[in-house]
């Protein structure tokens, strides 16, 4: 639509223009890439154009995607002598950011900082949610920025006649024209309204005595969250938890890095703390906050009536894991496959089910599960302070702290990556022979195991470090 | 297929003295109109869809002309077509996409050549070489050598590509054989104009059938005819289309002042090669360049005596010839020699690139190490330098800027495409019994076998993947999956993949998807598409068709329900009984269902009827962003985004506004034990009285919060929690904030 919009505001202009395209499997998926070329002499005889873009010889490269400027930069079709760049800098992730149980996504940072100095000219900005605002489609405001940028040989007249013509959604298209034009013409958009002012952390008493300040924002919230979560008790357990490792921290020397060890620890115990079972994912469900968040989502208006069914099933497993540990044993011997249920929470049948579940909260403390977590985190906890104190070494706790990163999510994968997570206890931070290879070695090794356990058969290309963490065997 | 070509059918209207303005391939569909076809057909694929597509549109048009359209049920009936022109003096045209359309074609390809045609006939082929295309390179030129067919590529222009289609008729009837017209990809989507001419109707047609049938021996390939058939494409076939090449002037010669090079290129790389003329300071806009050019719009046959001309006195010759084995650099080689003339220095594949496409910056590159290789004179070999170093640099430059190479952005499924859920189900029996080996097909499905799927071990051409898996069978200690497409399955799977299967009784799987359409290539109909208008053709249905060829073991599937197509897996894979195993994949393919359903659901909502709209949701409090759910569908609308939730470092999986509510993911993660986070949204627009009264969310909850606050419940739950948890509570009730001052309290441990 886009180098449609150009070829008419061409043709308005009485300039000679071409364009063709290569588009993705049946112009649907992958990348489609067009190419202009406008010969800004009215009524000039055709000229020949070329039908592939050359490097060095682009004026103007638009991009509706933050990695396609990326692109166009190794292929060289950005020169400093010559070429404007106009890219959106939302992200739309490829398949292999997106499927990583970590972080996989790409630095889009270097390719904002590289496109000014690649580039004669850089307009860059986020032309998604512009064209969200204007309610229209990125091309609109895509175009507008192109237009506003100064490189093309075309009037702004020219490219609003362009999209009326084109008929429909014109006027949205004109909307979010005029909104990219402004932007990259430099104007100064009306002041956006400034973020709401963080309202000064009112650390609560305990955490401003015993803490340090930099940890009290990060405290708080994890205090708020279990108190939510279960008790005041227990979120006063979960201070006494962070004060160890806090201890470990200070012999460490962890004060001018802002305690990165306790910081990492107290997040991640405060995500274990708080692990989903059925209870928890029960009260989350039936929030009047969920309701409204699933609203907006769905970008529902008023009137318009909003049924949302969720999708659970809830294992043998998962089931067992909320009773008293001798039940629980007895579940989890004849334990099968779950039974999937579409519960209509919106309906009253099905929420009112939900929050019967959400109330068995206070039965947790005596739950098979919850025995099991405690017990696990106390071996964790253990671990950090133990290593952390005999090497006075905040990096090798981190290691070891960060090894709950694989404590988490549900069902079968939950299964894999916890099972990775106790053979890293076993193996190496619990196994005195790998102890005794001193603190650096030990570090490296629990992070290779660690990745590794994070690592899943689809992610290719796999690190050679996949099928084989270090791991030294005890002996005899 | 529900989209329409109005717009474009009007084009083709076009009469004498008008301007046309548009695409490459739909011009050349009016310059066949414009040269009286009897009849056109041809099997779909980019970039040559278009055509049929238009034209299957433009029934009332080609009624008035006469004219025969049909879309074929492979590219080889599409050249067994062509067949009519053999004794019949009717202009034909086919179209394909090529190499892999052509390798369909070769059979009759062979026979048509062989035999000649008294009817004009051209074959218009869609070359799909590089530009991230998703077939085997090879080049079309050798089947148009071997067969000796006439090899059209004309300059990338409108006016250029209507002229050779023009007389690429007149050159097939002076030499009575059949004319390939090469059209890159770009040169089908280029977008331009011409002066279009009245069409012309057809002298034979519908409307004015032939009467009575020539019968001629000659033209059938049985001793002693096939040899006399040969014979007569060498001594009188070749001979007239040379004769007539030199004529019409098909071949472009430019000249210009560097009298010591020049380029020898074909045709449609010549807008590319003046590019880069012009790049390096020797042509200008208009093309005039300083460097001579003979420009080949007829790559085969070679008119030696013109080549000889062109290069006589020259030092260098460069040959811009896209694609490999170097035919043109070759011949062009031998007829120098045999001319005895062995002093231009023919240079091609050494300063270009053996194989690969020719993109702006090699043959830019191409064009420079050329020049400065030969160094001729009046050539600033200076500025060559600098122009060629700066795209070395501004290359290197991005790398070192960039640090790592960006992400890929291969193609893959549509949002709600029906096929995807059949191989996250695959996936989970891959699971439960271990590693399958599977034999894929051409279409929307080969995207099974990038990631996250890595799904499908080979693929061997159309409609080939079950002939493709019979020796695998065997030799395999487990059943082998076979996955086809409807699409392959009526190209060429029906016969030489179940036929055979049947007749052998192979014991294998097969998974045919029924989407509906050929909609890898523009979701054409085919022989089960649904809701077939009686004018488009006869319905026939898949399951009657392999029912009628004896297959007993067919069980047929809703592909959105993955549980149960893993069922259907798990019961083919394991079944007692031999023979061959077919599991139907049903469901239309989402592009065209949103196509249909979409302007209905918008005409409701205007009419104010009830309409329900549905996406799916992650909650971002419940996904821990463990990913398991994009690992088992890859759905583009399955996404990341950072966490709302400050404690979470890593991004939490979402779902964009893409959705289209297909379902997929929800049922994966039931199918699979997921996790809990999905759930479906139906916005329920227009809403009836009905609809109000049993799902109005607020008041549930709103009852629930004044449930809470009464009296007799909070004395309960007093009770509950005094109960229920360990060690003393300061602050019964109150909600988080005060639980939370409890918890900092000093005595809160």
């Amino acid at each position: 639509m886009l180098a449609d919009w150009l070829i008419e505001a061409a043709l308005y202009e009485g300039f000679p223009a071409q364009k063709t395209s290569i588009p993705g499997v049946s112009q649907r998926t992958g990348a489609t890439t067009y190419y202009v070329e406008i010969f800004p002499e009215k009524g000039a005889r055709p000229p020949v154009m070329a039908l592939v873009p050359s490097p060095g010889g682009i004026d103007l490269m638009a991009a509706s995607e933050l990695v396609e400027a990326g692109r166009a930069m190794q292929n060289a079709f950005i020169t400093p002598e010559r070429t404007t760049l106009v890219a959106s800098t939302h992200r739309v992730y490829a398949t292999s950011e997106k499927m990583l149980p970590t972080d996989g996504r790409y630095d889009a940072e270097k390719i904002l900082e590289a496109a000014p100095k690649v580039a004669q000219k850089a307009v860059l900005f986020d032309m998604s949610r512009m064209a969200r605002g204007a309610g229209t489609v990125i091309n609109a405001v895509l175009f507008g920025a192109m237009a506003g940028s100064g490189a093309l040989p075309l009037s702004r007249e020219a490219c609003e006649q362009a999209i009326r013509g084109a008929g429909k959604g014109a006027e949205a298209s004109l909307r979010g024209f005029a909104a990219g034009h402004a932007h990259a013409a430099g104007e100064k958009a009306p002041a956006a309204a400034p973020p709401p002012a963080v309202p000064p952390a009112t650390a609560s008493e305990r955490v401003r005595r015993e803490f340090p300040i930099p940890l009290h924002t990060l405290l708080d919230e994890a205090v708020a969250r279990l108190a939510d979560y279960q008790d005041a008790a227990y979120a006063a357990l979960y201070l006494d938890r962070v004060r160890g490792v806090l201890a470990v921290d200070r012999e460490a020397g962890g004060e001018p890095g802002g305690w990165p060890l306790t910081r990492e620890a107290a997040r991640l115990l405060a995500l274990w703390m708080s692990y989903e079972d059925v209870i928890r994912v029960a009260d989350l469900k039936t929030r009047a906050s969920r309701f409204d968040r699933v609203r907006k989502e769905a970008a529902a208006k008023d009137g318009q009536i909003v049924v949302v069914t969720d999708y659970l099933k809830p294992s043998a497993n998962e089931i067992a894991d909320i009773l008293p540990p001798a039940w629980a044993e007895r579940l989890r011997r004849k334990a099968g496959p779950g039974r999937a249920v579409k519960l209509p929470t919106s309906a009253v049948s099905g929420f009112l089910a939900m929050r019967l579940l959400a109330t068995l909260k206070p039965l947790r403390r005596r739950s098979a599960r919850f025995r099991e977590e405690q017990a696990l985190i106390e071996r964790w906890l253990g671990a950090i302070k133990r290593l952390g104190f005999a090497a006075l070494d905040a990096g090798l706790a981190l290691e070891i702290a960060q090894c709950a990163r694989l404590v988490r999510g549900y069902g079968e994968t939950q299964r894999r990556s916890r099972e990775a997570f106790v053979r890293i206890l076993d193996e190496l931070v619990e196994n005195e022979q790998a102890v005794a290879r001193g603190a650096e070695a030990l570090a490296l090794a629990i992070r290779r195991a660690r990745e590794a356990a994070l690592v899943y058969e689809e992610c290719q290309p796999a690190p050679a470090a996949r099928a084989k963490p270090v791991i030294w065997m005890k002996q005899g | 297929m529900e989209r329409s070509f109005k717009a474009e059918v009007a084009k083709l209207r076009l009469g004498a003295g008008q301007t046309f303005n548009g695409e490459g391939i739909l011009a050349v569909t009016k310059a066949l109109l414009q040269s009286g076809v009897s009849y056109v057909g041809g099997y779909q694929g980019a970039p040559v869809s278009h055509l049929m597509d238009v034209l299957a549109d433009a029934r009332e048009l080609l009624d008035e002309l006469g004219v025969h359209f049909e879309s074929c049920a492979n590219e080889a009936g599409a050249a067994a077509m062509l067949g009519a022109s053999i004794n019949y003096p009717l202009r034909g045209a086919a179209t394909w996409k090529s190499v892999v359309g052509t390798n369909v074609a070769s059979d009759a390809l062979s026979n048509l050549a062989s035999a000649g045609v008294v009817g004009g006939t051209l074959i218009v082929i869609g070359e799909d070489y590089g530009e991230g295309a998703s077939i085997i390179q090879e080049r079309s030129h050798a089947f148009a050598q071997k067969s000796q067919v006439w090899l059209l590529d004309p300059r990338p222009n409108l006016p250029s590509i209507v002229r050779m289609v023009e007389k690429g008729f007149e050159l097939s009837e002076a030499s009575n054989t059949p004319v390939m017209l090469e059209l890159r990809i770009r040169a089908c989507h280029v977008h331009g104009s011409f002066e279009t001419r009245d069409n012309v109707a057809p002298r034979h047609s519908r409307r004015n059938p032939v009467q009575k049938p020539v019968f001629s021996l000659e033209r059938i390939p049985l001793p002693p005819h096939n040899y006399t058939q040969e014979k007569h494409k060498i001594a009188v076939r070749l001979p007239e289309a040379l004769k007539f090449i030199r004529r019409e002037q098909l071949n472009e010669l430019f000249a210009g002042e560097l009298r010591q090079v020049g380029i020898v290129l074909q045709g449609g790389m010549y807008n590319t090669t003046i590019r880069a003329l012009q790049q390096l300071g020797l042509a200008d806009a208009y093309g005039a360049s300083r460097v001579p050019l003979y420009v080949l719009n007829v790559t085969y046959p070679l008119l030696p005596e013109e080549i000889t001309r062109f290069c006589t006195g020259k030092r260098a010759v460069l040959v811009v010839e896209e694609g490999q084995p170097a035919h043109l650099e070759e011949a062009i080689n031998a007829i120098l020699r045999r001319a005895d003339i062995n002093d231009p220095h023919v240079v091609g594949k050494d300063v270009l690139p053996v194989a690969g496409e020719y993109t702006g910056e090699v043959v830019l590159k191409g064009v420079g190490d050329f020049l400065r290789l030969v160094m001729p004179d009046g050539v600033d070999l200076k500025h060559v330098d600098a122009v060629l170093d700066g795209v070395e640099q501004a290359k290197k430059r991005a790398a070192e800027l960039l640090g790592m190479p960006v992400p890929t952005r291969p193609p893959g499924f549509c949002v709600g495409c029906p096929e995807r859920p059949v191989f996250s189900a695959l996936k989970l029996i891959e699971r439960e019994l271990g590693g399958i080996h599977i034999s894929s097909d051409i279409g929307c499905h080969t995207f099974s076998t990038l990631p996250p799927f890595n799904l499908g071990n080979t693929v061997l051409g159309y409609g080939l993947s079950l002939a493709a898996a019979s020796a695998v069978g065997p030799n395999f200690g487990k059943r082998v999956v076979t996955v086809m497409g409807d699409g392959g399955f009526w190209h060429q799977g029906l016969v030489t993949g179940v036929a055979n299967a049947v007749f052998r009784n192979d014991d294998g799987v097969l998974i045919i998807m029924q989407n509906g359409y050929t909609s890898a290539t523009g979701t054409q109909n085919i022989a089960s598409s649904p809701d077939l208008r009686p004018e488009e053709g006869n319905p026939i249905a898949i399951e009657n068709t392999l029912r009628g060829l004896g297959v007993k073991w067919l069980e047929r599937v809703n592909n959105y329900e993955v549980a149960s197509v893993a069922d259907a897996l798990r019961r083919a894979m394991t079944a007692p009984e031999k023979g061959l195993k077919v599991i139907i994949a049903d469901g239309e393919c989402m592009l065209e269902r949103t196509r249909r359903e979409r302007p209905i659901a918008a005409q409701k909502l205007a009419a104010g009827e009830r309409v329900v709209r549905t996406r799916f949701g992650i909650d971002d409090d419940v996904c821990t962003g463990d990913r398991a759910c994009i690992r088992l569908s890859g759905c583009p609308s399955l996404t990341i985004k950072d966490s709302p939730d400050p404690l979470r470092t890593e991004p939490v999986t979402t779902v964009d506004s893409g959705c289209v509510g297909c379902g997929l993911c929800g049922e994966a993660a039931h199918a699979a034990g997921l996790c809990p986070s999905f759930h479906r949204i139906e916005v329920i627009q227009n809403p009836s009285g009905w609809d109000r009264s049993c799902t109005d969310t607020t008041r549930v909850i709103g009852m629930g919060v004044r449930m809470r606050a009464h009296p007799g419940v909070t004395m309960v739950r007093g009770w509950w929690r005094r109960m229920t948890c360990p060690g003393p509570i300061h602050h019964p009730g109150g909600g988080i904030r005060a639980a939370k001052a409890a918890a900092c309290s000093p005595t809160g441990s």
